[in-house]
């Protein structure tokens, strides 16, 4: 971390967009271990804070995200926020109030979202770990995307304290690099309950080592819809898995997948609309004028100004979840669909170690392709990446092939607390299976 | 007609109800961190303390508990609400199914619930001129909101429900009676079919006049043959009526759903294994009963001091309770300052023998007057009725008596013939007591013998 790669950096950021905000200078002394990056809704107390949204435009936290403070306190150098998709809405991070983050192997295509900052940094910085953040697969999807491995653990693994709230009942913190190893090193530093954050409290603990995993379910749900390319670069790592692993792959039928993407939109939307209440002009973040205004028009007036357009989608579709005579049809319904999706999985996964899916129907696709697709489109993109979310699994996607030197990633999902299992199996399948990257800077 | 009332009362705990902030700031915006200020990544922490309190108030007002309760979030925006949602109890209350005895009516209790109060709104500056600073010390205190069904018939009513419920919450939860800022009262109360909701009443004063002019405003409307709209007032203090609080009145829809930061709380065995406590009211009705004393003087005795009604208890083991409920609230009311400064088994133990000696006839009403003063000035007092010193003359008043028994029945109508006995001794003893001495107890012991022969 000398002078030159600082200035490396910030080449690099002018040409990716990786970060929202990064550090001018290098640290003064060398006691640092290894830098890091942490997505921009994790508070941290020296950079701005802004969950890549307007209204948090200028909020800088007066305290660090438990996730950095560890990181931190374990002797790593924070280089900066990595860019994201307003408040994680999104699946290419291309809604960002600053700028858009470009894929590493194509800057014409997306990192994916909403970590795709993190997930870009990840690729192109050797040595890098970043802290992204998983919702709905924000992490498994951008790391499919950039060709690396991304780790989102059980939900409450790690503390939530100092996480700019999305759906809080989905949101996990997690870890992104270039292969497990790194993963395996500095999981454990983040790992563990935070009495600020309640729901972190009652976890079993973290003891990583190798696992062998006799047996692999494929769930048929999940080859619907799937590119080609994709699905022929999965069929050759369950071959490569079967052979050379030794695993056992059965197909399995799990049913609720297919009803995990609209209870997701319900539930994440209904408690983003909860959480987005608080940016109103007043406290932090921007401000909108005329304060002589009745309260209700300024914070409208703030809101409308300052949220992005999916921003604003969401609100609206998470308040009329909410509301009387649609929340029995809508948020209850949700909560009982994510009831289902667990036990659904929990009967596959007594049987099985893990449950293997592509990651993405397709590969990166480019930016011009995203600026044609249908909404719909767009959230059907997470149709495999939203089941274990749902459910609260921990989930690993790991680069399985590629197709016009476009990486394609692989999602395995455990038992709850299981993350163990999975950095086990990546660091297997790494043995097999050789990861392409672009030059990284060092 | 009919009210019911919501009732928010501020819970006594050290600090708030989700985080570690303590309830008594000094200075505006002096007890305030990220969380109760709702900054974005803070979390809110349940305060055990708080939760135990709302489940004592519930178990106390009968409800039914459920095993497990958790948080709502209950969304609207103001300037006061850090988050712009108030994290509160929705479909999962501590408490449901209660009912408060007022008298002999019961009033029965919907739910028992905690939740966050919001900061406060302070307009300043000259007229024309104001505007509006936000305290957010208050943000995060717990409240616990206790809904009635529109049980209660009147606003006299109202008021007495109030009053017993708050003498029982304040004994409860440990709270003093004096800040009123720990209670406000939202009333709904309809005359006819259609209620209306006056909001955020301070004091029981302002309850029941409230209230009041609100009966008279809807059976005047009804009387006129005019509508009753459905709406929230307010009521104005100065002037003493209820004004319309918004121009066109919906129902506000808060989108509840549960607060996912929290959990669920398993209160069930909580709720089990909690030790019931005796309230005052319910103390003065045990009293009652038991002693067979009149409810009003047994509420009076429990209202004067705690201290005294357990004093009550342990003198009705030896002596007649109408005898302890007159010393009670006569000469041990005005000296309990002192009785609670110095509560104690040997103070109650001397007070109890001075009114035993009372009750056999042995010592005056005054001289237990004076000594039971003296016990509560904190002064070593000789108990008996006499001492050593005392003892002797004693001895020589009664055999003069003995030798003198006509003086007894002469002493009714002529107090003077004590006189007789009191020269007696004088001239025996030469000076060893001072002559008030002697006739002090000359006195008392011709009245002694004179209440002996009564009963």
């Amino acid at each position: 971390m000398d002078a030159a790669f600082f200035e490396r950096l910030k080449t690099l950021n002018k040409r990716y967009v990786l970060f929202s905000e990064l550090v001018d200078k290098g640290p003064d002394d060398h006691s640092y271990g290894f830098h890091f990056s942490a997505k921009d809704n994790l508070c941290t107390s020296n950079f701005q804070t802004r969950a890549g949204s307007r209204i948090l435009e200028g909020y800088r936290p007066p305290f660090d995200a438990t996730p950095v403070r560890r990181m931190r306190e374990a002797g790593g150098f924070l280089l900066g926020k990595t860019n994201m998709d307003e408040f994680g809405f999104g699946t290419f991070s291309t809604n960002s109030a600053y700028g858009v983050p470009r894929n590493p192997f194509d800057t014409e295509r997306s990192c994916g979202g909403s970590s795709g900052g993190a997930a870009a940094a990840a690729c192109l910085l050797d040595g890098h770990v970043a802290l992204g953040v998983s919702t709905g697969g924000s992490i498994s999807c951008p790391a499919s995307f950039c060709g690396v491995v991304g780790l989102t653990p059980t939900y409450g693994r790690v503390s939530r304290y100092g996480l700019v709230d999305y759906g809080n009942s989905l949101d996990k913190v997690g870890l992104l690099s270039r292969s497990s190893n790194a993963l395996s090193k500095y999981f454990p530093i983040i790992a563990g309950p935070d009495p600020m954050d309640p729901t972190s409290c009652p976890q079993p603990q973290l003891n990583l080592g190798p696992v062998e995993i006799r047996s692999i379910a494929v769930p048929q749900e999940a080859m619907e819809n799937i590119h080609p390319d994709v699905r022929t670069a999965f069929d050759r790592a369950i071959d490569t898995l079967r052979d050379s692993l030794s695993v056992s792959v059965e197909e399995v039928s799990i049913p609720s997948m297919k009803y995990a993407l609209p209870a997701y939109y319900v539930l994440a939307t209904s408690e983003a609309s909860t959480n987005l209440a608080r940016y109103c002009g007043m406290r932090f973040g921007a401000k909108g004028g005329d304060i002589a205004l009745h309260f209700n028009d300024y914070f409208s007036r703030v809101r409308s100004a300052n949220f992005g357009k999916e921003a604003k989608r969401r609100i609206l579709l998470g308040t009329y979840s909410r509301m009387v005579g649609f929340r029995n049809r809508y948020y209850l319904k949700a909560l009982a669909v994510r009831q289902t999706v667990i036990e659904d999985y929990g009967r596959v996964l007594k049987k099985h170690g893990m449950v293997a899916t592509p990651t993405m129907p397709f590969v990166s696709p480019r930016f011009t392709d995203i600026e044609r697709m249908k909404l719909i489109d767009m959230y059907r993109a997470d149709f495999l990446t939203i089941p274990p979310n749902l459910a609260g699994l921990p989930h690993i996607s790991v680069p399985c092939g590629y197709a016009d030197s476009m990486p394609i990633g692989m999602q395995l999902v455990a038992r709850h607390w299981d993350e163990a299992v999975l950095l086990s199996a990546a660091g297997s399948w790494e043995s097999s299976f050789k990861y392409r990257f672009p030059e990284a800077i060092r | 007609m009919r009210i019911g009332l919501e009732i928010h009362l501020q819970l006594p705990t050290a600090s708030k109800l989700f985080c570690s902030c303590s309830t008594s700031g000094n200075g505006r915006n002096t007890s305030i961190c990220p969380t109760c200020l709702g900054f974005p990544g803070s979390r809110p922490r349940l305060n055990r303390r708080a939760l135990e309190i709302g489940i004592q108030i519930s178990k106390f007002l009968e409800c039914k508990i459920a095993d497990t309760t958790w948080f709502s979030r209950k969304t609207y925006f103001y300037p006061d609400l850090p988050k712009n949602f108030q994290i509160t109890q929705y479909d999962s209350p501590l408490g449901v199914d209660g009912r408060f005895h007022v008298g002999d009516k019961i009033i029965r209790i919907m739910r028992v619930h905690l939740e966050e109060d919001p900061g406060r709104i302070k307009r300043v500056g000259k007229s024309g001129e104001e505007v509006s600073l936000i305290d957010y010390n208050r943000s995060g205190v717990p409240l616990v909101e206790i809904v009635t069904a529109p049980d209660i018939a009147s606003p006299t009513e109202a008021r007495d429900f109030m009053t017993d419920i708050l003498i029982e919450l304040r004994h409860l939860v440990g709270l003093s009676g004096k800040d009123e800022q720990t209670v406000r009262v939202d009333a709904n109360i309809s005359v006819g079919e259609e209620r209306v909701e006056i909001k955020n009443i301070l004091g029981l004063k302002n309850l029941e006049r409230g209230l009041s002019f609100e009966a008279s405003r809807q059976a005047k409307l009804i009387k006129a043959g005019k509508r009753i709209i459905r709406e929230t007032r307010h009521f104005d203090e100065e002037r003493k009526v209820t004004i319309s609080a918004r121009g066109k009145e919906t129902e506000e829809d808060y989108g509840y759903i549960a607060e996912p930061d929290l959990g669920i709380f398993n209160v069930g065995e909580m709720a089990r294994t909690m030790v019931p406590v005796e309230t005052p009211l319910k103390m003065a009705a045990r009293l009652a009963s038991k002693y067979a004393i009149d409810r009003a003087t047994s509420r009076q005795i429990v209202m004067t001091s705690r201290t005294l009604a357990d004093l009550f208890e342990r003198l009705c083991g030896t002596i007649p309770p109408e005898v302890a409920a007159a010393w009670i609230l006569g000469p041990l009311s005005s000296n309990r300052d002192l009785l609670e400064n110095r509560k104690g088994d040997t103070l109650a133990c001397d007070i109890e023998r001075v009114l035993q000696a009372v009750v056999s006839g042995e010592m005056t009403d005054s001289e237990a007057r004076l000594k039971i003063n003296a016990l509560g000035k904190g002064e070593s007092v000789d108990i008996a009725a006499e001492g050593t010193e005392d003892g002797q003359l004693r001895e020589l008043v009664v055999a003069c008596i003995d030798e003198n028994p006509e003086i007894l029945s002469d002493f009714k109508t002529n107090r003077r013939v004590a006189n007789f006995v009191i020269g007696q001794i004088i001239r025996t003893t030469k000076g060893k007591y001072a002559s008030s001495e002697i006739v002090e107890a000359v006195n008392k012991e011709i009245e002694r013998r004179l209440r002996k022969e009564q009963s």
